[in-house]
Parts: structure tokens; C-alpha cells; sequence
């Protein structure tokens, strides 16, 4: 995973490694943040602060362009599983997603994405569904270390 | 040359997904964007059905809606109560 997520266009000095001061584009402006890890979520890696919020890369100032995403055909049945396991438990624990920048905020986000473009290209291009996923790398959506 | 070929796939994939309000979900509209990906499950359910292919694909597709009910249902329930026009 952490090979894998240096590989993939990893630019010098990216992403940020934990501790660091970040800039990150809020509802108030920018504002600056200690950033304590770095998780890949479904489609896109999360920043998560110090104090608890979880950013989306593309908010995070200095995030390199073109967007470095998850294909869907990466995530596996599992990693979907688990994830839509989580957000029925968040869910039924009664936390709100309209808190924004929070866990639940992120993952459903995230959730949403992923079903989406997952479906919409399958129904537009046709693809295949039974293909095979062997051979198909796996970024899962768990937290990397950022040690350059 | 079209546009989907000048697209790399990660623009293609941030295009399809800011023209869906997906990239960013505004607080508001969480139980709409639910209700839009439903929607996109359930038509290429259909198809898969109609054509009576993709068997992982559609069991992935009928777990997922299942999924997304239940999280409208939740996200429904929990949201906040619009206020009561006769106590205004």
C-alpha cells in the first residue's frame, strides 16, 4: 500500500508527512492545520488533522494535478464491504453526516463516489462485470505512513 | 478529437463526478445524492437483468442498494426537523 501509493505520481514533497503544517481550503478560507495521517479512502486519500477532521486531498493547497485517484476496478468486494459495514454502523449509531469534515462526512462521500462512477461507467461502456480482478493492483483504503 | 479523448481518466472521474455533486456533497443534499446513486444502481441492475449477465455484478449492484436504503433511511430519520410553521 505504501509502496504502491509512492509509485502512483507521487511528486517531490508529496503528500505531506505527518506533523506537518498544511494548508487546507475550509467553508471560512484557507487555514493552516498539523496533519497527523494520511488514509486512502474508496476513491481519493483522505488528510487527517490533529484536531480530528478528515480533508479531502483535493482541499489540501499544493495537491498535485491531475488528481491522483483509485480506479474503482481496485477496490475490492471486501474493502467495499467493510466500508459499507462502517457507514450502516455510523449510521445507526446515530451520527449525522452533515457535520462537516468528520469521519462519517468523509466515508460517505467517499461511498457515494465510488458507487456512482463505479456504476455509471459499467452501464455506459458496457464493460464486463465477470472480469476478473487477478492481476489488478490493490490500494486499500487504509492509512499510510508518509516517509519519504 | 473528442473530449473523452482528451480526458485522462482521473479528469473523466472528477468531471462525472463534480457534474453529479459527488466530489463535494453539500450538507443538504446528502439524502438527494443518495436517492441519485440509487437511482444509477438500480438502472444498470436493470440492465444486467434485461441481458441476464454479470452475476457478481449484480449481486455487488443489489448489496450496494441495499446498502444505500439503508443509509437514506438513517440519514432521513436523523435529519434536522425543518421548523414548525405554527410557532413561527
Amino acid at each position: 500500500m505504501k509502496s504502491t501509493a509512492k509509485r502512483l505520481g507521487r511528486q517531490a514533497n508529496w503528500p505531506p508527512q505527518e506533523g506537518e503544517i498544511i494548508s487546507v481550503r475550509s467553508s471560512t478560507g484557507l487555514e493552516t492545520a498539523i496533519l497527523k495521517e494520511v488514509c486512502w479512502g474508496l476513491v481519493w486519500r483522505d488528510f487527517i488533522l490533529e484536531d480530528g477532521r478528515v480533508i479531502p486531498e483535493h482541499r489540501v493547497s499544493g495537491c498535485p494535478q491531475p488528481h491522483l485517484w483509485r480506479k474503482v476496478e481496485e477496490v475490492t468486494d471486501r474493502e467495499r464491504e467493510e466500508c459499507e459495514e462502517r457507514l450502516l454502523s455510523m449510521a445507526g449509531a446515530g451520527m449525522d453526516p452533515r457535520k462537516r469534515d468528520q469521519f462519517f462526512w468523509a466515508e460517505l462521500n467517499q461511498y457515494l463516489a465510488y458507487t456512482y462512477l463505479k456504476f455509471k461507467q459499467a452501464g455506459s461502456e458496457g464493460q464486463d462485470s465477470e472480469r476478473s480482478q487477478t492481476g489488478l493492483e490493490s490500494r486499500s483504503s487504509s492509512c499510510e505512513s508518509n516517509e519519504v | 478529437m473528442s473530449r473523452s479523448d482528451e480526458e485522462t481518466e482521473e479528469q473523466r472521474a472528477w468531471r462525472v463526478l463534480s457534474e453529479a455533486g459527488l466530489v463535494e456533497i453539500r450538507l443538504d443534499e446528502f439524502a438527494e445524492r443518495i436517492r441519485d446513486v440509487k437511482r444509477t444502481v438500480m438502472i444498470r441492475l436493470r440492465e444486467l437483468m434485461d441481458f441476464d449477465t454479470g452475476m457478481k455484478e449484480r449481486e455487488s449492484a443489489a448489496y450496494s442498494l441495499g446498502t444505500l436504503k439503508g443509509l437514506e433511511l438513517k440519514v432521513l430519520a436523523n435529519a434536522p426537523k425543518p421548523p414548525d410553521p405554527s410557532k413561527l
